[in-house]
């Protein structure tokens, strides 16, 4: 603990004399007043105003109470002391250093290029502090330049512990101060002193621009744009994390895969390349002699460059419904298994025959289109979207799947009824033509010797003439049939003729 | 193995589903980033307990109560903002611990990696929504008095210097131990029971 508080520094400040009306005589000298404690960084300041004594040969002493950490709270106290005699303590109001304490100037070291500036930031306080012993990853900083030439001016970025400036002009001077900041604790600190360097001379190879990083199924398409033709290109990724680490990084870039020495301003590598995260990108173009200096890091969020899969839809015809079912992409690869981002899916559905075609934005993978018309093909397709604007990203479009509805509950009813109606009328009309065929088949097949009941009248006819055949043809209309009669024969008899009729039913 | 697994599945099934609450939780503006906020905090547990194959049996003795202050929830009114910030600190305190870490056997290089990506992507789904928040409270701190700003702001700063003494009680632990195989063990262990008991003190939150 004692070498802990040893690393606090502890200036004490004496302010300018006070001057009290002649104190009553007496030794009892007078404590400081109006003490006041600053904390920059890891070092205590302490202002106070002395009492109305001489100056000679006074000293003040600080006592503190032991604490364990700068959390903690710090009890102070000084008193003057002159040879024995010694001034009653003056107690400070405890307070808690970290509190208390201010954020002091970082270090900043510069390095030029032409149209950018390479800056590396110590955080503030030393290497060994206890200040901010917990923070030294989590200050962010603030930089201002400006040209030398036109100090009004000036551009605020954050910045970085390790970072660049870009869009700079070469062989210009620029000046520029950083402070640190403390999100959490809204504490901001005193700025740096002032540096300044100038820009190098144009390169004669400008750096690649316009870094565009797309997913294309199982690779990753890096593009960007370079100015001249026939030269090759490199490209190198870094762990977003490490910039937020104080120190060096230059060594921890990598070179990715596929993307050395290529000659397109273009370069595939696959997904497998990196695992989840974020990572920055830059390229570089050399033509043999002469290398450009590296672009701008272009930060990479491998969740948000991810592609989202077309869905799959399913179609069922529910009555005059059609219910439609989305569907997971097919996995190609088990990485968009686990991505369960919150999709909205944009459907399309028209009717097959006209090109009007409607759009619905639904968030459930189970809905229905109501009150269609029945019998009618009807074709939907659709597309998942991210749900939040600011990414503006969707899948293509899945296939067109195109479904029957089912034919109406009212047609069906009316159907049901045209058939019950058909089924009664002919019941008897089935009945009436049986009898018919029953009639015949039993003529036919079983005939009687007798002669129909239905046969009312016979006339008998008497004929002189001999051997003629006589055919009459007489028609007996009993109330049910028609019979036709037939003579066909004459027969000779003494007490005369006699017609020996054969009756022909129908 | 089996114990690993049976320990697993008891850590992560709570996890899971808080993790699925967080998004409740801090769904004030920041719509799709808190989905990969619980993801990604759950993630980091499962890393968290992947580490190692298991807790070495032999630094057990060298354990330590490092007194996770488990009231520091009670102290901050439920407000969704507060509550964020708790949880920024806890995670930029963790990021910044493994970011101090220099022995090499303990655990596989890849591993580590794999913690501080996931950490750091934790910690900018948090600044992207706090962010958007302090605009909004700048705006409204120019029209507030100092009288009730300096009363507001006092009730997080005192349940974040516990969490402040917290960590740095973890951090004296690993300079005690000169950063040693054990040390970065024991604190491994209790990051992880950190996370895990902040998550579930916001479920009761919730509850409530």
């Amino acid at each position: 603990m004692l070498a802990f508080l040893g690393a606090m520094a502890l200036v004490l400040v004496a302010g300018a004399p006070w001057v009290l009306p002649a104190a009553a005589g007496g030794t009892n000298l007078e404590s400081p007043r109006d003490v006041e404690v600053y904390i920059v960084d890891d070092s205590f300041i302490l202002k106070w105003n002395r009492g109305s004594e001489s100056l000679s040969n006074v000293t003040f002493s600080v006592d503190y109470q032991m604490y364990l950490n700068v959390y903690d709270e710090l009890k102070l106290r000084i008193r003057a002391e002159k040879g024995n005699n010694t001034s009653p303590w003056y107690e400070v109001d405890s307070f808690i250093p970290f509190h208390k304490a201010q954020i002091g100037p970082p270090e900043v070291h510069l390095e030029a290029e032409d149209k950018a500036i390479i800056i590396n930031i110590s955080p503030p306080g030393t290497k060994d502090g206890v200040m901010w012993a917990m923070d030294s990853s989590s200050f962010i900083y603030n930089l201002v330049i400006w040209k030398n030439s036109s100090p009004a001016e000036e551009r605020t970025e954050t910045v970085y512990p390790t970072d660049k400036i870009y869009k700079l002009s070469p062989e210009t001077t620029y000046c520029l101060k950083v402070k640190a900041r403390l999100r959490m604790q809204r504490k901001v600190g005193l700025y740096s002193p002032v540096y300044c360097i100038n820009t190098t001379v144009e390169n004669k190879l400008p750096p690649p621009e316009n870094i565009q990083i797309d997913g294309n199924n199982q690779n990753y398409i890096l593009k960007w744009d370079y100015k001249y033709e026939n030269l090759t290109f490199q490209a190198q990724w870094l762990h977003a994390y490490l910039k937020k680490i104080p120190g060096k990084h230059a060594d921890k870039w990598k070179q990715i895969p596929n993307c050395e020495n290529v000659k397109t301003t273009q370069c595939v590598f696959p997904q497998s390349v990196f695992s989840r995260g974020i990572y920055f990108i830059r390229v570089q173009a050399s033509n043999g002699n002469s290398t450009s200096l590296w672009s701008e890091e272009k930060k990479f969020d491998t969740e948000i460059q991810t592609i989202i899969l077309p869905p799959v839809i399913n179609l069922k015809p529910v009555n005059d419904s059609l219910r439609v079912y989305i569907g997971a992409p097919k996995e190609s690869d088990n990485k968009s298994v686990d991505e369960d981002y919150p999709l909205i899916y944009e459907i399309i559905f028209w009717e097959n025959t006209s090109n009007i075609t409607n759009k619905i934005v639904e968030k459930k993978t189970d809905f229905t289109f109501r009150n269609l018309k029945p019998l009618t093909v009807y074709c939907v397709r659709a597309r998942a979207l991210i749900h939040y604007e600011k990414w503006n990203k969707s899948s293509g479009f899945s296939d067109t799947v195109c479904e029957k509805t089912k034919p109406g509950n009212t047609s069906k009813t009316l159907l049901i009824i045209a058939v019950i109606c058909a089924v009664l009328l002919s019941i008897p009309v089935v009945v009436y033509v049986v009898k018919v065929v029953l009639r015949c088949v039993k003529y036919v097949f079983f005939p009687s010797s007798k002669p129909p009941s239905a046969v009312d009248e016979v006339r008998s006819f008497s004929l002189s003439t001999a051997g003629f055949f006589l055919k009459w043809k007489i028609y007996l209309i009993s109330t049910e049939y028609i019979c036709f009669l037939d003579f066909q024969k004459i027969i000779q008899t003494d007490l005369g003729i006699f017609f020996q009729v054969s009756v022909n039913e129908l | 193995m089996s114990t690993k697994a049976d320990v697993t599945r008891k850590c992560l099934q709570p996890a899971y589903l808080v993790g699925l609450f967080i998004t409740g939780i801090l769904s004030l503006d920041c719509n799709v980033l808190n989905i990969h906020l619980s993801r990604v905090t759950w993630q980091n547990m499962r890393l968290l307990s992947g580490m190692s194959n298991s807790f070495p049996i032999e630094c057990l003795r060298e354990n330590k109560a490092f007194e996770l202050p488990h009231e520091i929830l009670s102290h901050i009114q439920p407000v969704k903002r507060d509550i964020k910030k708790a949880f920024y600190e806890i995670s930029i305190q963790a990021f910044n611990i493994f970011s101090q870490y220099t022995f090499k056997s303990t655990w596989e290089e890849k591993h580590l990696k794999q913690i501080q990506i996931g950490l750091d992507k934790q910690l900018q789904y948090l600044e992207q929504c706090l962010e958007e928040e302090e605009k909004e409270d700048e705006d409204m701190k120019e029209t507030e008095e100092d009288g009730t700003k300096h009363s507001g702001t006092m009730v997080p700063r005192l349940s974040h210097l516990e969490l402040r003494r917290y960590f740095n009680r973890i951090y004296n632990f690993l300079k005690e131990k000169k950063y040693s195989h054990c040390a970065w063990e024991i604190v491994r262990v209790e990051i992880r029971r950190c996370f895990y008991l902040f998550l579930k003190s916001i479920v009761l939150l919730r509850r409530k």
